[in-house]
């Protein structure tokens, strides 16, 4: 029941490519911070859009790729229409030319994360909507109950198509425009968008570990509904921890405080059960997907710690604003989501049977992303930690702040190269894989799923 | 955030994971589809409040004038925000812009300065004069709406902010 389609793995086959392109981006933006002015063909205004908006581009299609090859085996029927999954690979591939395009002619418009000229939501939300159209029409065609990572995908197609469309609320002028609650509504939408993003990779995660692991009871448990509807009440409830600062009314930051403080409850199981989650990795030490699966549950007690801190107002005083937010964010995109859409591409690929030949590449990319990550996430905490102090506790100028951090802003760019080699490495090899079963010669096929 | 991707989660087997009948497990689905929504309910309740009521800042303090709502299309066409913050939200290259346009030693001419020609670390992006000062107008209703940043005096024992209608420095 596995899709023999090949569309899916073109979504992942691009999908790796928008992320190296993106982190390349990345790699210049950060060099333009330790060295202002350095390459002027494509200058920081650009390459920080390009950087953000191809990495982004990455998430979604890995996830969006995933779930089109997961869902006919899930949900035990083919796909609803194989004609709208190319349809909508075809829009994004487009829209994604237009949005490179639009910032390399420095033509922008839209706001912070979606820079491009606003127009180009539409064909986002037209390619969105088919991608909805598709999964409900599949899913809803099971016949016995959802699996939490179901209710997650539902969940994170739903909100996204709100959020998204909240986000560009803005395009509306209103009668009382209030720079304020522009602020507010724009993070609230932000705070549901990386929510449902999150919900695309969690579920991911859970489909990836069920197939290599065979038991398919963990999803069907009481507790993972639980932690799926902690995870909603967060992806809600919980955004206006991003806006502290921001004089809204004090009722939304009480709420997303008080929210925000459940997740210790992940954070403390997650911590629990430990031991359990380093044995089960050791059992399974031929699967890459599980290494990377282990390293994600690694990077999110890191991140959520952080998370949970800095979701502290006290805390956040010193934190907001400042790359600790950028840790956080860095932590959480390449940390937990891109190493669990790497799982679960390996995973597609025929891990572990695929592991012989390049293993030896391939542990050498893994080693490098997430041994440059460690240092690339403390140097931007360091930087942070240093901003934060200076700006609330003295009147130095923003130069004076920003001199004091530069050490940590150069072990940042530094190690953000560490990051692109092992993407590198590891996008070489699942390309070569992923072209290889869109050509048809996909031969190493994990029969026992079909 | 939320996790349930882990080997943590295989071990959690309990009462609806198999064994059970059909019935019992559809009730489950019930019970699950009712908690959805009503957390779906209460986030419509949410995003209704927050369009309508969430600022604690007076319209007049946070209003955006005809020319204001021009330079806040000015600051989306030339990306202001890849460097600039506004309450600490945007990129981290240049400095937090919320209030420059009243802080001590800056102000309007000050501003417009900067937006006009740049500096040696900020460039010189093609503003022209009536674009900054639609830019300025942006800025300086934002510098209308609060501080920032907040100090640290501004904390109640609980660890959230005292209210922050601003002082007008
Ligand atoms: C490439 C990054 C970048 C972009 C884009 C950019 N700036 Fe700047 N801006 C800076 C930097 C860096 C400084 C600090 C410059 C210095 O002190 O020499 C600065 C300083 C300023 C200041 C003075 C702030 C103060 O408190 O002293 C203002 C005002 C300003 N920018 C407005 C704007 C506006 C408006 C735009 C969009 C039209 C813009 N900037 C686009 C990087 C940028």
């Amino acid at each position: 029941m596995e899709s023999r389609d090949p569309t899916a793995h073109l979504f992942l086959l691009f999908a790796v490519a928008a992320l190296w392109i993106g982190a390349f981006f990345g790699v210049i933006g950060a060099w333009q911070h330790v060295v202002p002015g350095v390459i002027d063909v494509v200058p920081f205004v650009k390459s920080r859009p390009l950087h953000v908006s191809l990495v982004i581009a990455w998430i979604f299609m890995a996830a969006v790729g995933g779930i089109y090859h997961y869902l006919p085996e899930t949900v035990g029927v083919p796909l609803h229409s194989p004609a709208l999954v190319r349809a909508h690979l075809a829009i994004f591939l487009v829209t994604g030319l237009l949005v490179v395009g639009a910032y390399f002619t420095g033509r922008f418009g839209g706001r912070e994360y979606w820079e491009f000229p606003p127009v180009l939501a539409i064909p986002i939300v037209i390619g969105w909507l088919l991608f909805t159209w598709n999964f409900f029409r599949t899913a809803l065609r099971r016949r016995t109950p959802w699996p939490a990572y179901l209710w997650m995908w539902a969940t994170g197609i739903v909100f996204f198509l709100f959020a998204y469309l909240e986000s560009n609320l803005w395009l509306l002028q209103q009668p009382d425009d209030n720079v304020v609650r522009d602020l507010t509504v724009q993070w609230k939408s932000y705070g549901a968008l990386t929510g449902s993003w999150n919900m695309l990779v969690y579920g991911t995660a859970m489909v990836v570990m069920e197939r290599i692991t065979g038991d398919t009871a963990p999803a069907r448990s009481k507790s993972a509904f639980l932690l799926y509807s902690l995870g909603l009440t967060n992806l809600l409830f919980g955004w206006a921890h991003h806006i502290y600062p921001v004089p809204s009314a004090s009722w939304l930051r009480i709420l997303a405080y008080v929210v925000s403080m459940t997740e210790w409850i992940v954070l403390a199981r997650i911590i629990h059960q430990w031991r359990r989650s380093v044995e089960a990795s050791l059992f399974h030490t031929r699967s890459f997907s599980y290494r990377f699966l282990f390293a994600s549950e690694v990077w999110v007690v890191l991140n959520l710690t952080l998370a949970l801190l800095i979701s502290i107002p006290a805390v956040n005083l010193f934190t907001h604003g400042t790359h600790i937010t950028v840790a956080h964010a860095m932590g959480s995109t390449i940390g937990i989501n891109t190493t669990i859409l790497f799982a679960s591409i390996a995973y597609i690929i025929g891990d572990p049977v695929a592991l012989g030949a390049d293993a030896r590449a391939r542990s050498l990319g893994f080693w490098l992303l997430n041994g440059s990550l460690v240092v690339f996430w403390a140097c931007l905490i360091g930087a942070g930690l240093v901003k934060g102090w200076l700006t609330v506790m003295t009147d130095l100028p923003f130069e004076t702040i920003m001199n004091r951090a530069r050490p940590f802003i150069a072990g940042f760019a530094t190690s953000g190269i560490g990051i692109l080699l092992g993407l590198t490495l590891l996008g070489m090899q699942v390309s070569r894989h992923l072209l290889l079963r869109v050509l048809g010669a996909g031969g190493r096929e994990r029969e026992e799923w079909t | 955030m939320f996790t349930a991707s882990t080997p943590a989660l295989q071990s959690l087997r309990n009462s609806d994971s198999g064994g059970h009948s059909e019935r019992i497990r559809w009730r489950a689905t019930r019970h699950r589809r009712a908690i959805v929504a009503v957390l779906v309910l209460l986030f419509v309740v949410q995003t209704v409040l927050t369009w309508t009521t969430s600022t604690a800042v007076p319209t007049e303090r946070g209003g955006l004038s005809q020319q204001a709502r021009r330079g806040r299309q000015w600051y989306q066409e030339f990306n202001c925000t890849a460097c600039h913050q506004f309450y600490g939200l945007g990129g981290y290259m240049g400095p937090d812009l919320t209030n420059v346009t009243r802080a001590k030693g800056k102000g309007p001419e000050y501003t417009k300065a900067f937006i006009l020609h740049g500096t040696a670390r900020m460039p010189n992006l093609g503003v022209d004069k009536s674009q900054a000062d639609d830019l300025v107008a942006y800025l300086d209703a934002m510098a209308a709406s609060g501080t920032y940043p907040i100090r640290a005096a501004n904390l109640t024992p609980y660890g959230t902010y005292k209210e922050m209608i601003p002082d007008g420095e």
